[in-house]
């Protein structure tokens, strides 16, 4: 479903020359619920961005969905990213001056989905995540948790297969945590596929699967045992 | 139109930047729209067919003070004098000067003084037989002066008998258009309309019945004589030259002074217009400017107090173009609430500026085309930092807050 072959990302400035990323390796299926786990500074954001498309790499191919990410231009990028993608951030990132209704339909709208069918998909993921009596709030009038619920609610809209979560519970005490983690698992269990950064090991073992990155690297690949019972689980099933 | 009701709401919930903007848009638009009319009004007004070919003609005034010359003959051997200047095309004696900016009028009536009848004023002007030819106005139809329709007088013992008129004039008098041939009075002096000239304008522009005008063969001794001259094309300045050195050769004891292009009497004459033109026109530039700068700015602050706001869309999917599309359809709202309370302001104060500055009503025209230009200048002043705006990166969204 997503493959980066030799991904390298490197920031250059008058004076210095960033390795974000080398030579980064990665195969993800269909399903799964990967954490990224490593040290500030380590590229666990750079690598976010580029598998949502949000900022180009220097060199290695990148495929999603069999479509080669390095041929697409802003616009093609911006396409893709709108009907595959759904993204979660660490500051919620939701728009100030619009409520939460008009939150969760901006990305509906740039995909040209008509006015009905934006309502009921609206009312639904706002249903989904608790918050559909509250709809025509402001953001500023809600808790944290419950920005980012919505922030969940608008990146479920779109019916991504793809939900890249940073940070999701970064700005969170741990009950709101709690309450967000459970909400992503539900999400992947009804079959989206996640990729979230965390600092969080608490967070990152109740992953599948945990990529940890040093340096612009994979440097280490496990399987967390919570993941492998998960496996167990879907196979006898 | 489903797309402005967001855009509505978020401009609502932050509106002070907004609102201002509405007004300023108001503002320039009432301004701008009342400015562009009395502009287009004054360039008409600057701009309009005085029927004479001005750059032509030039005028002078000449005052005999020597107690033993002959006036009315001395004006005889002058008109010879100047008709004789290589590059004359012809000259007068004449009692007024057209386009000048001052002179006289008067009423023509149907019947003669005391009793009462249709009227209609008109700039008279007195010469000879060559004030037509002078003035180079085409005669239209009947006939035009001769040496013996000519009275030469002191004063106004003697009167002609025969008169050309403007067309307008002649309708004015007889709206039927059998005017031609009939008898119209000045006072009690009856004078036989023999000829229709074409338009030409009497000594004022601005004046309202400006194109009435009456030619009169008459002419009168006085010390004090205005002198039009009509040269051929090009040759007027060689002329003027010439002028007073031949008169004064001609006469000693007397005075030439005032030697001016009518041209230059028309400059003169409409200096306040082409001023207020001027002014106008610098305000109106000055004020499309900063409602420019205004929208400009307002979209600039956007876009810095937006950044994240513009990343997360573009996260979402949100094309370059439509983060263009954003900022122009916002700018389109706030033009949209500024030309509305824009137009109920113009014409306010074209009401304000008809009642007390006796300016005419504003013409509609002029609201449609200050606003298609306020609203156009908005689009383009806001397309800058639009274009700015999309050079913000979707990957800011996931940058630390």
């Amino acid at each position: 479903m997503l493959t980066m072959t030799n991904i390298s990302k490197v920031y250059r400035s008058e004076m210095v020359q960033t390795h974000a990323l080398r030579d980064f390796n990665l195969q993800v299926n269909e399903g799964e619920f990967i954490a990224v786990t490593g040290p500030s500074g380590s590229g666990k954001t750079t690598f976010l961005n580029i598998a949502g498309m949000l900022e180009t790499y220097t060199s290695g191919t990148y495929q999603l969905d069999d479509v080669d990410v390095g041929r697409l231009s802003d616009n093609g990028r911006a396409e893709l990213r709108n009907q595959k993608i759904g993204f979660i951030f660490q500051g919620f990132n939701l728009i100030p001056d619009l409520n939460l209704y008009e939150n969760v339909e901006v990305p509906l709208r740039y995909r040209g989905i008509k006015a009905a069918e934006r309502k009921r998909r609206i009312e639904r993921c706002l249903e989904q995540v608790g918050l559909g009596a509250r709809a025509k709030h402001l953001p500023a009038q809600l808790s944290g948790g419950q920005q980012q619920r919505v922030a969940i609610a608008r990146a479920l809209a779109g019916e991504p297969r793809f939900l890249l979560a940073d940070e999701p519970t970064g700005n969170l005490d741990s009950l709101m945590a709690r309450q967000v983690m459970e909400l992503l698992e539900n999400i992947n269990k009804d079959g989206a596929t996640i990729i979230m950064v965390t600092h969080d090991p608490e967070l990152a073992r109740r992953a599948e699967r945990n990529i940890q990155v040093v340096d612009g690297q994979i440097c280490d690949f496990k399987l967390y045992q919570g993941g492998l019972e998960k496996q167990r689980a879907g196979a006898e099933a | 139109m489903s797309e402005l009701k967001p855009i509505f709401n978020a401009l609502w919930r932050s509106k002070t930047g907004a609102l201002l903007l509405v007004v300023q848009i108001a503002v320039t638009l009432a301004i701008v729209s009342n400015a562009a009319f009395i502009i287009h009004d004054r360039v008409t007004f600057l701009n309009q067919d005085t029927g004479l070919k001005d750059e032509n003609l030039f005028r002078f005034n000449l005052y005999t003070f020597g107690k033993n010359v002959d006036i009315g003959q001395q004006q005889e051997v002058d008109e010879t004098l100047l008709r004789a200047i290589p590059g004359v095309a012809d000259a007068v004696v004449i009692n007024q000067v057209p386009l000048s900016g001052s002179g006289d009028s008067t009423s023509f009536h149907l019947k003669p003084t005391p009793e009462q009848s249709r009227g209609a004023r008109a700039s008279f002007f007195m010469a000879d037989e060559h004030l037509l030819n002078t003035l180079d106005v085409k005669l239209e139809d009947g006939r035009n002066f001769t040496a013996a329709d000519v009275v030469y007088s002191e004063g106004f013992e003697k009167s002609a008998s025969v008169v050309l008129v403007t067309r307008s004039h002649l309708l004015d008098l007889f709206p039927e258009g059998d005017g031609l041939g009939k008898t119209i009075y000045l006072g009690d002096n009856p004078f036989q309309v023999i000829g229709i000239i074409a338009p030409m304008k009497g000594p004022w522009l601005d004046d309202e019945q400006a194109d009435n005008v009456a030619l009169i063969p008459q002419v009168m001794a006085a010390p004090f004589k205005r002198v039009l001259v009509r040269t051929e094309p090009g040759r007027r300045d060689e002329v003027m030259q010439q002028v007073e050195k031949l008169l004064l050769a001609s006469e000693s004891e007397r005075v030439v002074s005032r030697i001016t292009g009518v041209d230059k009497l028309v400059l003169e004459q409409t200096s306040q217009d082409r001023l207020m033109k001027n002014m106008l026109l610098v305000l109106i530039t000055v004020l499309l400017l900063v409602t420019a700068l205004g929208i400009c700015g307002l979209a600039l602050f956007n876009v810095g107090r937006r950044t994240r706001q513009i990343g997360t869309r573009r996260a979402l999917g949100a094309k370059k173009s439509d983060i263009v599309r954003y900022f122009l359809l916002e700018n389109t709202l706030v033009s949209l609430f500024g030309i509305v309370l824009g137009v109920g302001l113009a014409l306010a104060m074209s009401d304000v500026l008809m009642r007390h500055y006796s300016l005419p009503s504003l013409d509609n025209w002029f609201i449609l085309y200050s606003l298609a230009g306020i609203y156009l200048m908005g689009l383009v002043a806001v397309y800058w930092p639009a274009q700015r705006a999309t050079q913000i990166s979707p990957s800011i969204a996931t940058r630390s807050v």
